[in-house]
């Protein structure tokens, strides 16, 4: 989807924003392109969405460096509503931006103490101690964050990742198993917490990631990385089988290693034969000029 | 029977201004509620304890996808009798009795200022400046149960029931103008009843549950009666027979 952006009419501009914030687009670039070009000049003729699209420019400002934008709109905003917290929130983003990151960090604790469940600000700390470097700190301040939201997705999937990070995987399969939780028909949650469990290491593990493997298999049977995972886990749990000499258990999980191979085999010859070649061609066909 | 004709300057002086006059009303009240409206502050324990609320019952839902081990430690968490969060964490009742919460009590007063006193006051008047005025015709027959509701103010026993008097063509625009309302002011507008009506309904069901300690109660012992059935224990089973 591309468009000629200089050609686009000021309402057309508007909606384009528009379906972008609502199916949460990121687009930066062509939303500062959109605001300089078009939409700029005519900011009383917008009406009611005129805050929220303010908004959406200084983000997209933030994220292309175009600080002076995004001071503009900010100063437009703190304008029309002086001492808005929500105001002040932007600000701090912009002092983020720079890399200013303790004067940040004093702007969001002058949120927090006016609004302590500001959940946001908390996560905007949070992340700044992240882009520091301070990993400890940050699962320190995680830790204590969830123990105030403690039913908050995204915080458990960042403490999940940040203790990945520091090598901690039973408190990493700790924060898996609470996405689950949250999140039980997600494959993408199943196969991170078997991956968890597989690079622990030990019999009992090796078991929970070949279930939790097969189960996200089961929820979306295209998911390659489960089937390969599949196919190593249960490659372990062979060798250890054979070593213990249990041999039903053993039987069990050799037919789920041949599966996991079959499948993976005829995934692969798809993907070989798959006519990636005359769709191409197809589509430089249509672009050529033809007589 | 003689059909009644009602004088033009009826319809000029006294069916047109109530709805005039109803309607500005209505307006008027939908600006003044958004001026005295006040942000309700949350309370941080609230919102922890509802958050709290939810993962035990998440744990109870979809505890099954977790290992037994890893969901007796959550429940542990939850339930154990010397440092379980339902057995340690003691809030204090809320009070029930909303007058000793200056809070409630402001909203409760902006709630009668906006909404009471402007259909006493100009009910009142317009009862008393359009008093028995016959306005408008109704094209239906009705019966008649229903003089008292559409003759207020009127009390002619031999008067056709469809026939609407002043004090109740008032009282119909102020419940019939919903609609007009919306197109004019938008979707959520202060300016019809029914409104206020639904929003103090789910206003109290999205807050806790008034009582956090009766709450955590009942989440203990739903949580101390779930049994944990592993949901994975035939899915490698399940694999190879469904996907050959």
């Amino acid at each position: 989807m591309s468009y000629n952006y200089e050609e686009l009419s000021f309402d057309e501009a508007r909606d384009l924003l528009r379906q972008w914030r609502e199916s949460n687009e990121r687009r930066s670039e062509e939303v500062v392109e959109l605001w300089l070009t078009i939409l700029s000049d005519g900011l009383d003729k917008i009406g009611n969405e005129k805050h929220v699209l303010l908004e959406q420019v200084i983000f997209a400002a933030l994220d292309c460096h175009c600080y002076s934008v995004a001071n503009n709109c900010i100063a437009i905003l703190s304008n029309e509503f002086p001492g808005s917290l929500r105001v002040k929130r932007y600000q701090a983003a912009r002092l983020e931006a720079e890399e200013k990151y303790t004067e940040a960090v004093m702007l969001l604790d002058k949120i927090v103490r006016a609004d302590e469940t500001n959940s946001a600000v908390y996560k905007r700390m949070i992340a700044i101690r992240k882009a520091r470097g301070e990993i400890k700190q940050a699962i320190e301040d995680l830790v204590d964050y969830l123990k105030k939201f403690i039913s908050d997705v995204e915080a458990w999937q960042e403490l999940c990742e940040l203790y990945l990070q520091m090598q901690d995987y039973s408190r990493a399969a700790y924060c898996a198993e609470e996405l689950i939780l949250h999140q039980p028909h997600n494959h993408l949650m199943h196969q991170r917490l078997a991956d968890i469990r597989y690079t622990m290491g030990g019999i009992e593990n090796m078991e929970l990631a070949k279930s939790y493997y097969c189960q996200a298999l089961k929820l979306n049977p295209d998911n390659m990385r489960a089937l390969l995972g599949l196919f190593l886990t249960t490659n372990n749990l062979l060798n250890h089988y054979k070593s213990s000499g249990n041999s039903s258990k053993r039987k069990e999980v050799w037919k789920l290693c041949q599966w996991a191979q079959s499948q993976a085999t005829k995934r692969q010859q798809a993907a070989r034969a798959a006519p990636a070649a005359p769709g191409l061609s197809q589509m430089m066909l249509a672009l050529a000029i033809t007589e | 029977m003689v059909e009644l004709l009602l004088d033009p300057n009826i319809r000029l002086w006294v069916f047109l201004p109530i709805v005039i006059i109803t309607f500005l009303v209505g307006i008027v009240r939908h600006y003044v509620s958004i001026i005295l409206s006040s942000q309700k502050k949350i309370e941080l324990i609230q919102v922890q304890d509802s958050q709290v609320m939810i993962r035990a019952r998440l744990l109870r839902e979809n505890g099954k996808y977790l290992p037994r081990q890893s969901f007796a430690m959550r429940r542990h968490w939850f339930n154990n009798e010397e440092t379980g969060y339902f057995k340690v964490q003691k809030r204090a009742a809320t009070s029930q009795n909303p007058m000793t919460d200056p809070g409630m009590m402001t909203d409760m007063l902006k709630g009668n200022v906006t909404n009471v006193l402007p259909m006493i006051v100009i009910g009142g008047w317009i009862n008393w400046m359009f008093s028995g005025f016959l306005t408008t015709k109704v094209p239906f027959p009705l019966t008649l149960r229903f003089k008292p509701m559409l003759q207020r103010g009127v009390e002619l026993t031999h008067l056709d029931a469809s026939w609407v008097s002043s004090a109740s063509w008032y009282f119909l625009n102020v419940f019939g103008l919903r609609t007009i309302y919306a197109l004019v002011l938008g979707e959520n507008n202060a300016a019809d009843q029914s409104k206020i009506m639904q929003e103090q309904m789910s206003g109290a069901a999205m807050a806790m549950p008034p009582d956090p300690k009766a709450a955590f109660k009942a989440e203990w012992e739903a949580l101390e009666i779930t049994e944990h059935k592993w949901a994975l224990a035939n899915v490698e089973a399940d694999l190879l027979t469904t996907e050959k």
